[in-house]
This record gives structure tokens, C-alpha cells and sequence, in this order.
């Protein structure tokens, strides 16, 4: 039986981990050791570590019959005010999806951010730190859990965005930051609301509550406040507007951690919350408005990232766009719309961290602009072929993962009788494959402007093609992924009346 | 061997990266190894011929992702099997010509390691009767071909490779949201299980997802007016990828049309009269035919005028195709894709080779080569006159085969008498470009004096490729036989 301990022990793993690197860092240098070969095992200490533990929980889960374990610092019953946590099949689905994309990620991280730089023993300890949240964040079980777990994982990710300190990424974090404390005031504003209404914070009772209660719509407007809160915090349009200068002010190496597991958590909670709170028609009828959001987002995104010049803005504005793609998934409230959202968060998450990793690397060469990129693939092969494969999985081509995801969450659309939301995705794909090719065609098709100095980084690339293997292994055989998600899908159904 | 189809696959799938390695040390041994892996697979297909003569298909399931309904389901009948057969046997011919015709070029491992990729997906398309399989050849076709027509191709060729990469996305996604439309409503993505379980389904539903999965099909085959691509991508393609462009890729469009527009979705609406649409499909046929006709006489370059004809030969597959409820029709229009691969791709060969040896492209240049070139010339000859309808070459056969259908349609419902009628005079006007480009080409005064020799595995590559055009004429039994096999109702 699971107990509180187990499922808090991925995150105790990575925060010991995270703690442990500022004194172990130190005793590396002061033995002249090579601390970038030191944090390279480490990061594979602290994950293999984590692995064994969400290993174990998802071994314990799966072995007992609930589809929903609630688990509280006081055993199995929900008391008010203790902070609970929820293992199902989406949450250890969510926790292995974070250890993959995590790992490629922080590998990154550490090899991206010299060891020589001032504060990067910081940057190392953090990211592990904002993982462990993360992770947290996925288990927990109750409103204020979530909320505590999550604006911790915010609060590292400033950090992660303004570490170089140069004039653009201060303006961007403090964007960020405000943009978050408007958030969090929403969302906080909402939890009081519903814990003097129900006097419960937990996911069940609160589901409850709006089940049963005769006048519920004091509570239904709580509920606008918390989702509009974590609404700002994934970016939907019209609040997208810090993600763009965030991500593109960070080093590379946090955009490739921000998109990876901050951004596509995002949508997680989004997810708990309407699908796993709100269901709908039964409580309220959402996913009307959500649809417009989703296909004003998407195109918003794809239109800003066709007008873009600059790599990595372009690729921060399909973040945007993606977040559209997963608001489709999530509109549709059937097993088919979780499946699609689930593999799709997995497959974005992927994609955008490899692009930026690729625009990390061409932006230390000073190549920052599509015009710097003209001939770069005859120059630089294998970043260029892990940009191109990006870029293609993006616009859903096979054999690559993107293909696949995309194929769900239009097929999920036309599910739940919004074709026309297909539709305009269709649209948006095809936009997007424009501007992916655009940028293929330069990297190619023009001749290279000046001599620049183009020697690939040999260690970069190894988490490069971890994510570039998956990507494409994912593409011709999802059943990898699906067959964790589908369970996941069962449990909806007993949800929706 | 108990998994045939499965090789089919597999090989050029694990001949990639084997290729790609082998052309480092010498291009010639990666072709010489590529042409092996693709006499393998024709071998393998020749091996299931029996079975889908005696029974009339033949299936290998394996499993890849149950949660969406899918299976890894190879499947063959006469239709597919003779489309896979002439794919494979353009592919061999293409590769044997590319040896010398890219021999001035550079990276050409990667040419060929790339062409080993289009193989997987060219070949898949015909061999499955999965839909998301089918979706996933039909668009692994668009990476090799976008990288090859850009590479290697001529003046603006990643502007063409651009254009073809778009359009035909384009299309594609249209398809994609048909698949997914289909699976929602029949919770199969078998297409012969979705043909009986769409018999429920109101035909209001069914009108969008045949129109969506049409549409997206007529881009591939570039019917007017989605044809804004073709031209440029296979004008400015290196020979050998615009004689599998021509030959194959629209082709695959044609052939998507039949099995699945018409053979998976437009049974269920046959019943409750879904004749407009066939009547669509007859019009815009005309119109190709017509417009493909047209423009092919106006043109002065070599590959534009044969990238115009494949318009109009398009035009005519979809008026055939519009004779559907006809089996003359379907008999009719695989065999003249069948036939219209092998000479178009002959066509493209020779073009490439003409050009190779006068270093021109302007048809006003040439003249006279016949006695130059004689080989090319009588390829050329080969493939022309079939491409213009004369007896007895290949495509002579098929297009009276079309006529038959057209007529006995037009007896049934009189709609079909004007389509065919201008449908034969657009048989005049194919014959007038084809005389018209050999005239120019190889028998008027000369005008340039440099012509270099063909070398020896291009010559190789056009006269096999004549000698199957001509065989195709004479005595296409065995392609009838086989499409024949196929119990359509």
C-alpha cells in the first residue's frame, strides 16, 4: 500500500539531490575534478534515483483495483485541512513523461551552462529543485497542494529565465513575475471562495460539492477565478504575452526546461481542473468557450511565429500555438480527448525542448535570425538534421511523433462534434508547416552569408538525439506511450454522466 | 518466406542506412545495392501473385496500435499488387539511371540513402488497407522527394520543392481529418470493414468526409485547379525524381481516390444517389485533360511540356474514375495507370537524358537528334506515342478500355455523353503535343552541334523501360487479368 512517503519521494530525491549539488560542486573544484563530468553523473544519480521511485509507485498503483488513490498525511480518509495527494493512471503517466523529457533536458542544462560560469552551481541545484515541484505538482491532491507545489515551480523557473542577468531576460522575468502574482492572486482568491463553501480544498469534495450543492453558481464562479488564474499561467491568448519575451531572453537551456516541463504542466492542471472537476455538461458547460480560446490561440501563435525573424522567438510562438492544440484535445471531454491530450503533452514537450536546444546551440555561434541560418545545414549537419526533425514533427509528418499527435486531437474534435475546431486546426497545421519550411529552406536551400566558425559540440548533441530517437521512435510505434495512457482513458468515463 | 509483404517494407526500410554508408566509398556500389534491395521486393510481390490471382487478395496483419483501431495490416490485391509492381520496376529504372545521370553531383550517399527512403513510402501507399497506415507512406513520400527535388534539382529547386512540399501537406491534412472522421464514426480504420459499417451513416455526415478526402486527393493529382505545383516540381527535379513523381507519386493520388474515396466512403452514399459527385469528378477531369493538353502545346521546355501532359493524363484517370459503378472504368483506369507509369517515367528518363547530352532544355534548340541519339530517340518515340493514344503502344489500350466504359455509361445516364465526347477530342490534343515534341526534338533541322555520348546504364535503364512499354502494348493480358481478379460490385 502506498503511503504519503512514497509518492512525495520523487521530489524528496531530486530537492536531497538539488541541496547536495552546491557542497558536492564545491568539493569537485576545490579537488580539480571535472565538474561538468561530475554533474553529468549526478543528474543521472538524481534521475535513476527518481526513476525507481515513480517505478515503485506506479507498481503499487497498478497492483491495487482503485482507479483513484487518495492518499493524506492522515491514511486513506480526505480530512479538510490535510494536504492530500492522487495516483491515477494520469499522474504516473505525467511523472514518467516528466522523467524522460526531464533528464534530455537537464543534460542540456548542465552541459549548456559552463561550469566556469558565475552562479551555475546555482542554475544546476535549481532545475533539479523546479523538477522535483514539478512532480509534485502532478501527485498532489487537493487545491492548495497543487497551488503551493506549482507557484514554488513558477518561482524556480524566474530564476532559470533571468540567470544571465542581461538587460532582456530582467525586463522578461519581471513580466513573468507579475503575470504570475496576478495569477496566483486569481487562483488564491478562488481557493478561499471554495474553501468557505464546501470547507474542503480536495479535488473529490469539491467535485462533490458542485455535484450537489442547490445553488452552486457562487462556486462556479470560484472555480472562473482558479482556471482563469492557471489560464494566465499556460499562456492561452489573450495572456501569452510574457511567454514570447520569457523564452526568449532565457539561455536556451531553460527555454528547452521551461517548455519542456513547466509549459506542458501547465495544461496538466488546466486538464485536472475542467476535465477532472468541472466535468461537463454535469456541472458546468465549459468547452463552448474553451473551443474559441483554443482556435484564437493556435492561430495567434502561428501567425506571430510566421511574422518572426529571430529562431527562437519563432519557436516561442509556436509554444503558443501549441498550447492551442492541447486546449482541442482537453475540449473534448472524452477518452479519446485525454488519450490525445496526454500523447500530445509527451510530443510537444519533446519538440520544443529539442528546438530550442538546436537554436542554443546556433545562438552561441551568434546565429539568431533566419538570414544567419542560410547555408547552415551544409555547415552544421547534425544540429540541423535535429532542428529539421523538430520541425517536421511539428508539422505532422511521419514518421516522426508529431504526425500521430496531431491525428488525435483532430480526430478527438470531430468526437465531440466540433469539426469546425478540426477544421481551423487543419488550417493552423498547414500554416505551421510554412514557417517550418520556411526555415528548412534556409538552413539549405541559400548559400552561407559570411565564414562563421561551425564546429558542432559534440557532448550537446547526445540529449539532442536522446529526444531526436524518441521522436521518432514514438512516430512509428506510439504504442510505447499509449499503452500507459490508456487506462488513463477508461477512467474518464465513469466521471462524465 | 511466410511474411512477404512484410519484407516489402522492411528492406528498403533497413536499406537506408546500409546505402547511405556504401555510398561513401563508392556511389555506384550503394545504386548497385539499392537496385538489389527493390529486385528483392518485385520478387517478393511476383511470390504473392498466385494467391491473389486464385483468391483475390492476400492480408498480414501485425500488431502496432490497438488503442486507435489500427493494425499493421499489409494487404494486396490486384489493384495494389499491380501499382506496387510497376512502382518497383520505375524505381529500379530511376536508380540505374541516376548512376550516371548524378555522377557530376555531389552528396550522393545521401541521394541515394534518400531514395531508398521514397521507396518505403511509395511502395507502402499501394500495399495496405490500413487508413492510418496509408497516411503514414502517403505522406513519408513528402520528406525524400521535398530533400531530393531541392538538392539536386535545377535553378530555383527548392522554391519548386516548396511548393510541392506545401500543396501537397495541404492536402494531406484534409486527408488526415477524413481518416479521423471515418475512425469516429465506424471505430475501424480497416477500409473494407469501414466500407460495410459507414452503410449506417447519414449520408449528410458522409458528403464532408468524401469531399474532405477527394480534395485531398485531387492535390496530389494535380487536378486544375490544384495543379500550381506540379510543373515547377517536376520541371526542376533531377530526371530520375521527376520520372517517380510523374509515374508514381500523382499516381498514388489516383489510386487513393478509388480505394478510398470510392471504395471505402462513396458505396454508402451510392444508395441514396450520390451521382453528383461522380458527375464532379467527370467534369474536372475534362477540365485537366483539357488544360494539361493546352498548355503542353504552348510550352518550349522540355520537362514542363511532359509535367503538363501528366496534368492531362490525370484528367483522364478521374474522367475514368467518374465511370465507377462501371467495371470498364476500373478496369480501365489501373491499367492505364499502370501503363501511364511506365511511359511517363520512360518519357522523363529520355527528357533527362536528352538534356544530359544537348545541355539545353528549350525544345526551339534542339532538332534532329534522331540520328544522333538513336537509342534515346526510339525510347523517346516508344513513350511518346504511347502518351498520345497510338496503337499499339501502352497507353492506346488502356484509353480504349476508358472509351468502352465511357460509352456504355453514357447508355445508362446520359449525363456521360458530352464528358465523352470531349474527352476524345482531347485525345487530339494529346497526340498534337506528343507529335509536336518529337518533331522539335529529334526530327527537324539541327540546330546545336554539341551532343555528347549516353553513357552505358542510362541507355540500360530507357531500353528496359521501352521494352516493358512495349510489352504493356502488345500484350497487357496479364494486368488485366490481375486488376480483373478483383471482385468489385
Amino acid at each position: 500500500m502506498l503511503n504519503i512517503l512514497d509518492v512525495l519521494m520523487p521530489t524528496i530525491v531530486f530537492t536531497v539531490c538539488a541541496i547536495l549539488t552546491l557542497p558536492l560542486l564545491r568539493f569537485v573544484r576545490r579537488r580539480k575534478l571535472n565538474p561538468q563530468l561530475f554533474m553529468v553523473v549526478w543528474i543521472f544519480i538524481s534521475f535513476a534515483a527518481a526513476s525507481v521511485s515513480v517505478l515503485h509507485i506506479a507498481t503499487e498503483y497498478y497492483a491495487q483495483p482503485q482507479p483513484f488513490l487518495n492518499i493524506s498525511s492522515v491514511g486513506e480518509s480526505m480530512l479538510p485541512l490535510s494536504s492530500s495527494f492522487l495516483v491515477d493512471a494520469v499522474s504516473v503517466y505525467m511523472a514518467m513523461a516528466y522523467l524522460v523529457v526531464g533528464l534530455a533536458s537537464c543534460l542540456y542544462g548542465v552541459l549548456y551552462v559552463k561550469s566556469n560560469e558565475p552562479l551555475s552551481e546555482r542554475y544546476y541545484a535549481l532545475i533539479l529543485m523546479v523538477t522535483g515541484t514539478v512532480m509534485a505538482a502532478t501527485f498532489s491532491g487537493d487545491l492548495l497542494t497543487l497551488f503551493i507545489f506549482w507557484e514554488a515551480t513558477a518561482a524556480g523557473s524566474c530564476f532559470l529565465v533571468v540567470y544571465r542577468k542581461t538587460r532582456k531576460s530582467l525586463e522578461a522575468s519581471l513580466k513573468y513575475l507579475v503575470m504570475i502574482i496576478i495569477a496566483s492572486g486569481f487562483i488564491v482568491y478562488g481557493l478561499s471562495m471554495v474553501y468557505g463553501l464546501t470547507g474542503s480544498l480536495n479535488f473529490w469534495t469539491a467535485r462533490e460539492a458542485l455535484m450537489t450543492a442547490e445553488n452552486k453558481q457562487l462556486l462556479v464562479i470560484a472555480f472562473a477565478f482558479i482556471t482563469a488564474g492557471y489560464a494566465i499561467e499556460t499562456a492561452i491568448v489573450p495572456f501569452h504575452m510574457w511567454l514570447p519575451d520569457a523564452y526568449t531572453a532565457a539561455p536556451s537551456s531553460s527555454s528547452a526546461f521551461l517548455s519542456a516541463l513547466v509549459d506542458q504542466g501547465s495544461y496538466y492542471i488546466l486538464m485536472r481542473v475542467l476535465i477532472y472537476i468541472l466535468t461537463p455538461p454535469a456541472i458546468v458547460n465549459w468547452p463552448f468557450a474553451l473551443a474559441i480560446f483554443s482556435a484564437l490561440t493556435m492561430t495567434v501563435g502561428n501567425l506571430f511565429a510566421l511574422a518572426q525573424n529571430n529562431v527562437k522567438r519563432m519557436i516561442s510562438y509556436v509554444c503558443v500555438a501549441d498550447i492551442g492544440y492541447n486546449l482541442v484535445a482537453i475540449t473534448s471531454v472524452t477518452s479519446l480527448g485525454i488519450m490525445a491530450n496526454l500523447f500530445f503533452f509527451l510530443v510537444a514537450a519533446m519538440e520544443t525542448a529539442l528546438s530550442f536546444m538546436a537554436t542554443g546551440i546556433l545562438n552561441d555561434r551568434g546565429l539568431e535570425t533566419l538570414e544567419d541560418l542560410s547555408g547552415i545545414g551544409r555547415k552544421m549537419p547534425m544540429t540541423s538534421l535535429a532542428f529539421v526533425i523538430a520541425a517536421l514533427s511539428f508539422a505532422g509528418v511521419p514518421p516522426l511523433a508529431g504526425f500521430v499527435a496531431k491525428y488525435m486531437v483532430f480526430t478527438s474534435a470531430i468526437e465531440s462534434n466540433v469539426a469546425w475546431l478540426a477544421v481551423i486546426g487543419v488550417l493552423n497545421t498547414v500554416l505551421q508547416s510554412a514557417y517550418f519550411l520556411r526555415l528548412i529552406h534556409y538552413l539549405y536551400a541559400k548559400t552561407p552569408k559570411n565564414s562563421i566558425e561551425a564546429k558542432e559540440p559534440r557532448k550537446l548533441l547526445v540529449p539532442i538525439y536522446l529526444l531526436v530517437i524518441a521522436i521518432v521512435l514514438l512516430g512509428i510505434y506510439p504504442a510505447l506511450a499509449l499503452n500507459l495512457i490508456y487506462p488513463a482513458a477508461g477512467q474518464i468515463n465513469p466521471l462524465i454522466p | 518466406m511466410q511474411t512477404p509483404l512484410l519484407f516489402v517494407l522492411l528492406l528498403p526500410s533497413l536499406s537506408v542506412p546500409v546505402v547511405y554508408v556504401l555510398g561513401k566509398k563508392s556511389a555506384k556500389i550503394a545504386a548497385a545495392a539499392l537496385v538489389l534491395v527493390s529486385l528483392v521486393s518485385l520478387s517478393l510481390l511476383l511470390m504473392v501473385m498466385p494467391t491473389v490471382l486464385s483468391q483475390g487478395e492476400y492480408v498480414e496483419s501485425y500488431y502496432w496500435i490497438p488503442m486507435l483501431g489500427s493494425s499493421f495490416t499489409l494487404f494486396v490485391d490486384g489493384i495494389s499488387l499491380s501499382m506496387a509492381i510497376v512502382t518497383l520496376v520505375l524505381i529500379v529504372a530511376a536508380t540505374i539511371f541516376s548512376v550516371n545521370y548524378m555522377e557530376e553531383k555531389t552528396s550522393l550517399p545521401e541521394y541515394y540513402a534518400l531514395l531508398g527512403f521514397l521507396t518505403i513510402g511509395l511502395v507502402g501507399v499501394f500495399i495496405t488497407s490500413n487508413l492510418l497506415l496509408f497516411y503514414f507512406c502517403w505522406e513519408l513520400m513528402l520528406i525524400p522527394t521535398y530533400f531530393i527535388i531541392g538538392g539536386w534539382g535545377y535553378r530555383e529547386s527548392y522554391k519548386a520543392a516548396f511548393k510541392f512540399f506545401i500543396f501537397t501537406h495541404a492536402g494531406a491534412v484534409f486527408v488526415l481529418l477524413g481518416i479521423g472522421a471515418v475512425y469516429m464514426l465506424t471505430g475501424t480504420l480497416d477500409m473494407f470493414q469501414a466500407r460495410d459499417l459507414l452503410a449506417t451513416v447519414s449520408p449528410d455526415v458522409l458528403k464532408w468526409v468524401l469531399t474532405s478526402f477527394t480534395v485531398g486527393f485531387a492535390v496530389k493529382m494535380a487536378i486544375v485547379p490544384a495543379h500550381m505545383w506540379l510543373p515547377d516540381a517536376h520541371a526542376e527535379a533531377p530526371a530520375p525524381m521527376s520520372a517517380l513523381l510523374s509515374a508514381v507519386i500523382i499516381e498514388a493520388g489516383a489510386y487513393a481516390v478509388l480505394r478510398i474515396s470510392l471504395g471505402t466512403v462513396y458505396p454508402s452514399m451510392a444508395a441514396v444517389g450520390g451521382r453528383e459527385f461522380l458527375y464532379v469528378l467527370s467534369i474536372f477531369g475534362v477540365l485537366s485533360a483539357f488544360y494539361g493538353a493546352f498548355t503542353a502545346l504552348a510550352e518550349t521546355d522540355i520537362k514542363r511540356i511532359i509535367a503538363y501532359s501528366s496534368i492531362s493524363h490525370m484528367g483522364y484517370a478521374l474522367f475514368a474514375l467518374s465511370l465507377f459503378p462501371f467495371p470498364e472504368g476500373v478496369v480501365g483506369v489501373v491499367l492505364h495507370l499502370v501503363n501511364h507509369a511506365a511511359s511517363k517515367g520512360l518519357f522523363f528518363l529520355t527528357a533527362g537524358s536528352v538534356m544530359k547530352q544537348t545541355e539545353t532544355r528549350n525544345i526551339d534548340e534542339m532538332g534532329g537528334l534522331a540520328s544522333k541519339m538513336p537509342l534515346t530517340a526510339v525510347s523517346s518515340a516508344a513513350a511518346a506515342f504511347s502518351i498520345g493514344g497510338i496503337p499499339p503502344f501502352a497507353c492506346f489500350m488502356s484509353e480504349f478500355i476508358i472509351f468502352i466504359g465511357a460509352f456504355t455509361a453514357s447508355g445508362a445516364d446520359s449525363f456521360y455523353y458530352l464528358p465523352s465526347i470531349l474527352m476524345l477530342v482531347a485525345t487530339v490534343f494529346s497526340l498534337a503535343y506528343v507529335l509536336r515534341y518529337f518533331w522539335k526534338v529529334f526530327l527537324e533541322v539541327p540546330k546545336s552541334k554539341i551532343v555528347k555520348k549516353a553513357p552505358l546504364l542510362m541507355k540500360i535503364s530507357m531500353v528496359l523501360l521501352t521494352v516493358f512499354v512495349l510489352v504493356l502494348g502488345v500484350w497487357p493480358r496479364p494486368f488485366i487479368d490481375l486488376i480483373s481478379s478483383v471482385a468489385f460490385k
